[in-house]
């Protein structure tokens, strides 16, 4: 498997947390290049690049930056998204901590591109200790008079999210910056950027931006060198369940995902067989063994198998999984989590975990199957941010994927 | 105007409206809980589902700008699926239990569930999620946490209306509620439009809840007398078996020129004053000695009320004239200076002062002069000394020489001049 390490490279390096190791192998010695090109040029090397956001809707970058108009005389804010609370997705913590000056030095570039002078780094509530290296390495930044884009002073401020995955959800997550409850905006019906106290803001994920200075200083057809046509670069995959080696590992779009999992993961554990995999953190379909045997880490593959990348985190089921209790698992998730604003999903999301705790307390008859996909259907498509519509496609994938495991334990 | 066709009908339609805006003003049925003329949308109920052509999924109705040459469908096998479906929902965690809740009657939760016809709910009630069912929000609102849907319409209006903050939604998901913010009640001069506004029996107003059944009640339009802004109500009325009639509430009517949708909290419980203490009959001898006394006078002030309507104080004009007295009305009594405010409060306390200002009545004490007072229902009269009085009055407790019964305002129809400025 060919060595793709564009977010990864400085991670293994002692302290490379720090400015020192940072400088030493590369942070911060190129910034001049890419503010001697005008900012329209560096947008027009993202969009060339094809870098997709990689926060798990997989939007073109280019296409979002360019919303960001050059001539809107209001301010303009980046937010970078950090809520990272996908079960499944534990990457950007990792940009966190191994290599902050990257994502910091991502945020001078792309400040610089679309016209902004403040950043905002939403970072989930749990994330504490992560947020303090995050927070030093800005202060060492800082000190080092490095914080900004092209003489013009940078302002990056950590923003603490209070633990609610909902606001991982762009909209929510300005909501939540603008000090309001963490709920999703209605959609606006044409394109349009975001908005923060009605300013146009850019929202994207921490390993977004982390891509931005290789993309910036080594050119888009040196990113789109790793991947495939549609999804060109790489991706911080990840591997968590039922794997030798858990972790997060730098691959490029288009790797098999069983040579991944085999490569990185060491395999399955204990020599078990594979059952399924939930291929780009819970809110993707989740593909049985034989699926998986033949998908591809990129987003035409998961596409074509009516799954998604999403962020990339892989949940590795073995045989001995239980599928039943395994889609108890995600509901309660869902239920806990959904923000309980519109009514499909407030209420959708908590029946439905009813309805499979009475399944598990033998309870259940084979009506309950039929009344779940109904519900699936009614949250699907039908409110206002993808929360629902995610829900019903988890459920969706477990009851006709495994609808044996679930008819075994039915009553009637 | 632009032209749209809704079920095939023609209908032309302001340019840039909600469509669901279109819908309510053709009176097309349209179920729907967080969207309110006066609030806007808000796009959380999902109960304003309609087929749009064109469009592969069904679309709110509250989100979406009517265009011309729109068709949309309200009825039909897949949009009252998809209805039903949501109000199955709605209906999950609701207790359902109507024939003991106050809002029966006037529930839009009622009225699309017997449309839809959910009698089963889809959980049994030890699956429920509880609420707390007995929350006093202050301002006179109680809470039923469990019968709310969450519109957010109570939010909304003490956020973007009265702007005092005092609600919000606390918990996610199905444990989300309305509360006060900790250490807060609910208290601003109009808190009580949140019962209104509540399209639902979770917000219930503790000065009417359990006092009468909606449908018992007969409404009456009219107008508030106690301030000079004149904003319009209903008089919620009705005679109990063996009782007399009895007003039961006052409800804002929207008026856009004047109060809008809402009306202010002391306006709403001034009602009360109609009910008790009234002055309902006279003495047999009453009114001979009220005339003996005019007779016998021979400087005589007539003292009129600011709440009177235009028609009683152009006939009190006329009578004036023929007894010879002058006319007065000492307006010290009705300012309020706390009570005026930004929005609708005006610091002038009485109805009809504009149309005293018309007639150019006196507005100061009468001199020490006059031998005889009489009182079309002054508030004043008691702090005036004079040789004798004769009062007219819809209250009791008046003391003057004579004392005649007189119709409330509520019980008159007339004419009012409002202050707006
Ligand atoms: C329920 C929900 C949770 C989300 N959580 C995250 C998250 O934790 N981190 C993230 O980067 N994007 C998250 N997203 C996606 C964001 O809405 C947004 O698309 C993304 O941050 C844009 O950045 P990108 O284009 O760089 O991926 C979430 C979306 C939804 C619907
Ligand atoms: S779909 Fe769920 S999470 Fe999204 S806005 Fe509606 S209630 Fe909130
Ligand atoms: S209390 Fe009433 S108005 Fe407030 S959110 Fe609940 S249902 Fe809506
Ligand atoms: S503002 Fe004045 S007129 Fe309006 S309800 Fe209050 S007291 Fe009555
Ligand atoms: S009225 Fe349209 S979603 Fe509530």
């Amino acid at each position: 498997m060919r060595d793709a390490r564009i977010v990864s490279r400085r991670f293994e390096l002692p302290q490379s947390h720090t400015l020192e190791v940072a400088r030493a192998h590369g942070a911060y010695t190129r910034l001049s290049e890419a503010f001697d090109k005008t900012p329209s040029e560096l947008i027009e090397i993202i969009d060339q690049s094809g870098l997709r956001g990689k926060g798990g809707g997989g939007a073109g970058a280019g296409e979002k930056w360019k919303l960001m108009l050059p001539h809107d005389p209001r301010p303009k804010y980046l937010a970078v998204n950090c809520d990272e609370s996908e079960p499944g997705t534990f990457k950007d913590r990792q940009i966190i901590t191994k290599d902050p000056h990257l994502l910091i030095e991502g945020i001078i570039l792309t400040c610089y591109a679309i016209g902004a002078r403040a950043a905002y780094i939403y970072i989930r509530g749990e994330y504490r200790a992560h947020q303090q290296i995050l927070q030093a390495a800005i202060d060492e930044a800082e000190a080092a008079g490095l914080l900004h884009v092209k003489g013009a002073p940078l302002l990056i401020t950590v923003h603490r999210g209070a633990g609610a995955y909902i606001c991982g959800e762009k909209s929510a997550l300005l909501e939540s910056m603008e000090g309001k409850r963490g709920h999703p905006r209605l959609k606006p019906k044409q394109k349009e950027c975001e908005w923060y106290f009605g300013n146009p803001t850019l929202v994207n994920n921490v390993e977004t931006i982390a891509s931005v200075p290789f993309i910036l200083y080594e050119g888009a057809a040196a990113y789109r060198s790793f991947g495939t046509e549609k999804s060109p670069g790489t991706l911080l995959f990840a591997l968590s369940g039922h794997v030798q080696r858990p972790g997060v590992y730098e691959a490029e779009f288009g790797t098999s995902m069983m040579a991944y999992i085999e490569h990185f993961g060491g395999g399955i554990r204990k020599g078990k067989k594979l059952k399924a995999v939930i291929p780009g953190g819970a809110s993707t379909a989740v593909l049985t063994a034989q699926e998986a045997l033949e998908a591809c880490l990129d987003y035409e593959s998961m596409q074509s198998l009516y799954s998604a990348l999403g962020t990339g985190g892989m949940i590795v089921m073995d045989e001995d999984t239980d599928m039943v209790l395994a889609l108890k698992n995600l509901l309660e998730f869902y239920r806990h989590e959904s923000c309980g604003q519109c009514t499909p999903c407030r209420e959708g999301t908590g029946l439905a975990d009813t309805l499979l705790s009475r399944v598990l307390e033998g309870h259940g008859n084979t009506g309950d199957i039929d009344k779940l996909l109904e519900l699936a259907s009614t949250m699907d498509g039908q409110t206002i941010c993808v929360f629902a519509p995610a829900v019903a496609i988890v459920i969706r994938g477990f009851l006709l994927k495994f609808r044996s495991e679930f008819e075994a334990r039915m009553h009637a | 105007m632009i032209e749209i066709f809704v079920n095939d009908q023609s209908l032309h339609v302001n340019e840039g409206v909600l469509l669901i805006e279109a819908l309510i003003q053709n009176r097309i049925d349209i179920p729907y809980f967080c969207y309110h003329e006066a609030l806007g949308m808000d796009g959380n109920c999902r109960m304003c589902m309609v087929g749009i052509e064109g469009q592969k999924r069904p679309q709110i109705a509250c989100d979406t700008i009517v265009k011309a040459g729109m068709r949309v469908h309200t009825t039909g096998e897949r949009i009252e699926d998809v209805r039903r479906r949501i109000l199955e929902l709605e209906l999950v965690n609701h207790p359902v239990d109507c024939p003991i809740c106050d809002q029966a009657g006037e529930c839009k939760l009622q009225d699309f569930y017997m449309d839809y016809g959910l009698y089963d709910s889809a959980v049994s009630k030890g699956e429920k999620v509880h609420g707390a069912k007995h929350v006093d929000l202050g301002a006179n609102v109680m809470l039923d946490q469990e019968r709310c849907v969450l519109c957010a319409r109570c939010t909304r209006f003490t956020c973007n209306i009265t702007k005092t903050h005092e609600l919000g939604i606390i918990g996610r998901g199905d444990h989300a509620r309305i509360s006060t913010m900790p250490g807060r009640k609910l208290s601003n001069p109009y808190a009580m439009n949140v019962v209104d506004l509540c399209p639902v029996g979770a917000l219930t107003s503790k000065d009417f809840r359990f006092a009468q059944r909606v449908w018992f009640l007969s409404s009456t339009p009219s107008v508030c007398h106690s301030c000079a802004k004149g904003c319009n109500i209903f008089i919620d009325h009705n005679a109990p078996k063996y009782q007399k009639e009895r007003i039961y509430r006052f409800r804002p009517r929207r008026n856009d020129a004047v109060n809008g949708h809402f009306i202010c909290d002391a306006g709403r419980l001034s009602y009360k004053s109609l009910n008790d203490h009234r002055l309902t009959c006279n003495n047999p001898d009453a009114m001979d000695r009220a005339k003996a006394l005019i007779q016998a006078a021979h400087n005589i002030a007539l003292l009129v009320d600011a709440n009177l309507y235009c028609e009683q104080l152009d006939a009190l004009v006329a009578f004036a004239q023929r007894i010879g007295a002058q006319l007065y009305c000492p307006n010290q009594c009705y300012y309020d200076e706390g009570f005026g405010d930004e929005w609708l409060r005006r610091p002038w306390r009485a109805a009809n002062l504009a149309h005293i200002n018309t007639l150019g009545i006196t507005q100061s004490t009468p001199s020490e002069a006059h031998d005889l007072i009489i009182s079309f229902n002054h508030p004043d009269l008691s702090s005036l000394t004079c040789k004798h009085k004769i009062a007219f009055s819809t209250h009791e407790g008046v003391e003057a020489d004579v004392v005649l019964a007189l119709r409330s305002w509520a019980e008159e129809a007339g004419t009012l001049i409002n202050i707006t400025a």
